[in-house]
């Protein structure tokens, strides 16, 4: 057969878009930051103190713990589960680091030994949600309901010590002109996104959440990411809650309560689905910092605590519909076109 | 010929019961009433008056307001969702009942339209944020119980107000002297879904949890069923705010925060899937009512104040790990 | 088949064990109780220190003799559902409780059970919150005046003038709502006077220090700082800053007394009083019950108020030992966590307990119970508070501590 060279006629139109297109889950992301700047520049007008570098590094600050620990919590939702348990287990990783802190030894040895213990906690219910066929929600809310009891007993109450050095360094320092846990949170921020979108073993969760059963078939032990996914949630929030006792040098036994809705909202308002298998850290980060800069400025409103609740909701409400997957859908075909 | 014999088989009186009996099993709610009854037997064991009509009736009383919340919840769960306004909602009747009271039983009907009122136009609002607005209902009912807290606090600011006399009296009590009437408000929520259940609007919401793809391939319209699924939710929490009113006789406009986890507890307890398309009403009524019964069951069992959050802990995780094994007992005794 | 045998079998010894678990955890034979009072102490909220003070001492004086060999004590805790405390006070009664020392979780949702059990002999004791059903005892400093005096010293502090932050506790509360409307009561009178923001701290130490630093984002030119539980958190925020304070009032934690009396602090320009609430008072409750349950004291049901510990700045007195001797009110530094309430010992009316008794529940050893004052002192009526149908008495924000030094 001779071979013919198609014409030039028959021949496919040169690719001729300039920029590659971009991904949904991209333009999400860039929304939700566009949208905490504009909050933030919108506070203005509540007070003209606002607005300014000095509140941002204060949201920035506030926001480290819940960024920690929606990382962890993400990873869980992103494998198709949930972790209830991430309020004491934050009250468990403050409680102990001060608790145990110079009686057990030097806090080198304290904190890894902390961190190893809430990783256990965390494979414990990972045991009970893959082998035991328990749903995640109750799992994770039994072991949180046991370890704050636990907890509750062992300090009776009053739980004694204080904040190992190294936390009240990482919360009160500062190298430079720029607050330590700023440059925690940056490093942070860069190392969770790696792991989670960009190596083998953030594909495996990913592929877990997605279609589990597809997973397995392809040759992924399931349980592995499901474990480390619960691992890693309660070792981020045993981290948090020595965040917390470094910023205010003590613990005290429900620190961890008032993370946990929000850290739930975190993800789901930074767009990954609750029903796992889709999002990204980065759009957590936005998550976490839009409700934080919100709850900020919703503070600094000067109006009865009802009428503020309303506006919060309303606010969140307003973004969840902005976020929203077809109108991101909408822009991104236009901005490839 | 072999078809001839099973279809005779399966007529026979006794199978059919036997079949009935297994499905019961398998159905979450079934196993959720072994647990219930197991507790109940414990706690008459450990404290007498269990038996007694005040025993009963304040059992009943107490866990009304949760098993209508669960019953409300269940609803969207099936449909594959979350509904957290649940604590919204309820805050809110709460508060409006409190606000203004309606002497007499017409007045108890006024109030009870107000807090299904209240309830509806919420669920309505999830609705539309959901189903048609397609947002992750996790993160809209968050919006809007933020919203309804908000409502509560802005209508009343700290705990008080009257709810009238002929509501918390009566309604606690008990008819013909012995069946309570909380009681007898909770079977007609179980009456109305056993009815429910029949429609398609219901089967409706099953397979939009079940597979959405394929239920809209099968022509359900699945805005209408997710739509229909938060509207039943909302006005059932305000049934459930108008119970709590009931039991409390008082507003509190942080009324509903308590019932956020222990409704979502009381459904996945009660066999309702998480994910959706499986589990009944009845599931999470009784979950409900277990939840109520384990703080009664620890305390009269003498369990120390430091130990019961073990015990509760430990005892949620027995009872689904139970539940699953009677569940696979049926289901492989089934196919035997 | 037989894998699922086995987990059957697993799951019925798991459960058997852990009924048999919760009869091993029933207290100790049924005989001795017919002689002994049964005492339940029913706690609501738990998880910070004053909590868990309170209820240390209620247990602490259950076993100092005599009441050791008198008294049976249970705790009970329900968490923040007032449901779940209603289901409590029920399981009480049945269970023929003597008495119920408390602290309730809502001011109105369990009278009814509460009534209930007043007709059915059991004595009601709430500490600290109240309730407002007649037949029970509410022992509490809330109408001893803790917003309105810390109000006026503030003022005094300001001369009359400047920026203030209000710290307040949980929104929707009636203790929050009955301090806050004392305190405005007083800030409206000065018109130099003006708050620039009012958050909740929720009474929690560190939810304060996020709050304040949030609103000093908003106003870092603050001048002062009103607040309730939950205050060293604001002094932590305005440390995080830098090193200027402000004048603050704020309850009695360790952490906020030791920083009135500290000359560094107060070259930095913190000035300010320690008041509010004192977990003694579910103590002296406790004694009060049991002096009517022994037949010490004949008392109806009423509303006794508890004295307004009352510090400022010149009056922080270090204790030496373990006790309130000397006049002593604050801890060393180290000895407690900032974040403990102080006002643990009353010399008048609790000379038996220890710091040990506080943080442990502990009875101190070689004390016995002494006798209470005979004097009680009634509380004001305040609707919402510790009353229904009732009226406030005309001078309800009438100050009782201190003196304004500026004229409105």
């Amino acid at each position: 057969m001779t071979s013919v060279r198609p014409s030039a006629a028959l021949q496919p139109p040169a690719d001729t878009r300039r920029i590659g297109r971009i991904r949904s889950e991209t333009i999400s992301t860039a929304a939700i930051f566009a949208l905490t700047i504009i909050l933030i520049l919108a506070s203005r007008f509540v007070s003209p103190a606002l607005g300014s570098w000095d509140q941002v590094d204060t949201i920035i600050t506030l926001a480290s713990f819940l960024i920690v620990v929606a990382f962890g919590q993400g990873l869980v939702i992103l494998v198709g589960g949930l972790d209830l348990s991430i309020a004491s287990m934050i009250t468990l990783g403050g409680v102990l680091a001060t608790t145990w802190n110079g009686s057990l030894g030097s806090e080198w040895v304290v904190i890894p030994a902390v961190l190893i213990l809430c990783a256990g906690i965390g494979a414990l219910n990972a045991v009970g949600v893959i082998w035991l066929n328990i749903p995640p929600f109750i799992m994770t809310m039994a072991s949180g309901i046991v370890v704050a009891s636990a907890a509750l007993g062992y300090t009776s109450g009053t739980p004694r010590g204080a904040s190992p050095d190294a936390f009240l360094a990482l919360m009160k320092g500062s190298v430079g002109p720029v607050s330590a846990v700023l440059i925690f949170v940056v490093i942070f921020v860069l190392l969770a996104c790696a792991l989670q979108s960009a190596t083998a073993f953030g594909r495996r969760l990913y592929a877990v959440g997605a279609n589990r059963e597809a997973a397995r078939i392809a040759g992924v032990a399931t349980w592995r990411p499901i474990m480390a996914a619960y691992a890693i949630s309660a070792v981020c929030a045993g981290f948090a809650g020595m965040m917390l006792v470094g910023y205010a040098n003590g613990a005290t036994l429900r620190m961890g309560d008032s993370y946990l809705l929000p850290s739930v909202a975190s993800v789901v308002i930074g767009g990954s689905s609750i029903l796992g298998g889709r999002g990204s850290f980065a759009g957590t980060v936005g998550g976490a910092i839009l409700l934080t800069t919100l709850g900020t400025v919703i503070s600094a409103l000067g109006m009865d605590q009802g009428w503020r609740t309303v506006i919060e909701g309303a606010i969140i409400v307003g973004a969840l519909l902005l976020l929203r997957e077809d109108l991101i859908a909408r822009l991104r075909n236009r901005s490839a076109g | 010929m072999s078809a001839h014999a099973d279809a005779a088989a399966a007529s026979a009186p006794g199978s059919n019961f036997g079949i009935a009996i297994r499905r019961g099993l398998t159905d979450g709610a079934g196993v959720v009433a072994i647990l219930y009854v197991i507790l109940f037997a414990l706690y008459a064991l450990w404290d007498r008056s269990a038996l007694t009509v005040s025993g009963v009736t304040d059992l009943s009383n107490n866990a009304a307001p949760l098993a209508i919340a669960a019953a409300g919840e269940s609803l969207v769960v099936i449909s594959k969702g979350f509904d957290l306004s649940v604590a919204g909602i309820v805050s809110l009747s709460n508060v409006l009942m409190a606000t203004y009271p309606v002497e007499g039983p017409g007045g108890a009907l006024v109030s009870l339209l107000i807090c299904l009122g209240v309830g509806g136009a919420i669920g309505v609002l999830n609705g539309i944020l959901v189903a048609v607005l397609r947002l992750q209902s996790i993160a809209a009912t968050l919006g809007t119980m933020i919203m309804g807290q908000g409502l509560a606090l802005v209508i009343m600011d700290a705990p008080g107000g009257t709810i009238a006399d002929w509501v918390s009296y009566t309604l606690t009590d008990v008819l013909f002297g012995i069946i309570p009437i909380s009681g007898l408000i909770v079977l007609a929520v179980v009456a109305l879904w056993l009815v429910f259940r029949r429609t398609d609007t219901c089967m409706g919401i099953f397979a939009v949890g079940a597979d959405e793809t394929a239920a809209s391939l099968s022509g359900i319209s699945v805005v209408r069923a997710r739509f229909a699924a938060f509207v039943g939710a909302g006005l059932l929490y305000g049934l459930a705010g108008f119970m709590l009113s009931v039991q409390t006789a008082t507003g509190n406009p942080s009324a509903g925060t308590p019932f956020l986890m222990l409704t979502f507890a009381a459904v996945a307890l009660g066999g309702v899937s998480l994910t959706g398309g499986r589990g009944s009403l009845l599931g999470a009524v009784i979950g409900a009512a277990t939840l109520m019964l384990l703080q009664k069951v620890l305390f009269s069992g003498g369990v120390s104040s430091f130990y019961t959050g073990i015990f509760q802990g430990a005892v949620m995780v027995l009872a689904i790990v139970f539940g699953s094994v009677i569940s696979r007992l049926a289901s492989t005794g089934a196919r035997a | 088949m037989t894998t699922f045998r086995k987990l059957l079998m697993t799951t019925c010894v798991a459960a058997g064990a852990l009924a048999s678990a919760c009869m091993a955890t029933t207290s100790s034979a049924s005989a001795d109780d017919a002689k002994k009072f049964k005492i339940f102490l029913s706690l609501s909220y738990s998880g910070n220190s004053w909590q868990s003070e309170a209820a240390n001492i209620v247990k602490a004086l259950a076993q100092t003799p005599p009441y050791d060999k008198e008294v049976e004590l249970k705790e009970v805790i329900s968490g923040t559902d007032p449901q779940a405390q209603i289901a409590a006070y029920e399981s009480m009664i049945d269970a023929k409780a003597d008495g119920v020392i408390s602290f309730p979780i809502s001011s109105t949702a369990l009278n009814r059970t509460v009534k209930k059990g007043c007709e059915k002999g059991v004595l009601f004791f709430m500490y600290d919150a109240t309730v407002t059903e007649p037949c029970a005892y509410n022992v509490s400093y809330i109408t001893a005046g803790f917003g309105e005096n810390t109000a006026q010293a503030l003022v005094n502090a300001l001369n009359g003038k400047g920026k203030i932050f209000l710290s307040r506790g949980v929104p929707g509360n009636s203790v929050d709502k009955r301090h806050t409307d004392g305190a405005m009561h007083i800030f409206k009178e000065y018109p130099g006077i003006q708050v620039v923001a009012e958050y909740y701290a929720f009474w929690d130490d560190r939810t304060t220090q996020q709050e304040t630093a949030k609103a000093l984002a908003a106003h870092p030119d603050v001048d002062g700082i009103w607040a309730q539980a939950g205050e060293f958190g604001a002094i932590q925020a305005l440390r995080d800053k830098g090193t200027r304070l402000v004048p603050m009032t704020g309850e009695n934690s360790n952490g906020f007394r030791l920083a009135l009396a500290d000359p560094e602090a107060q070259k930095n320009g913190l000035k300010g009083v320690s008041a509010g609430s004192p977990p003694a008072t579910a103590g002296y409750a406790f004694k009060l019950m049991m002096e009517i349950l022994t037949k010490k004291r004949d008392l109806k049901a009423m509303n006794i108020q508890y004295p307004l510990p009352w510090v400022p700045a010149d009056k922080v007195t270090l204790c030496k030992g373990d006790t309130f001797e000397d006049g002593c009110n604050t801890f060393p530094d180290g000895k407690v966590p900032s974040s403990f309430v102080t006002e643990v010992f009353s010399p008048e009316f609790l000379p038996e307990l220890s710091l040990k008794s506080a943080l442990d529940g502990a009875p101190t050893p070689g004390k016995t119970i002494q006798p209470l004052p005979a004097e009680v002192v009634k509380a004001p009526n305040e609707p919402g508070i510790n009353c229904q149908k009732c009226d406030p008495p005309a001078d309800l924000y009438k100050l009782t501590k201190i003196e304004p030094t500026v004229k409105p």
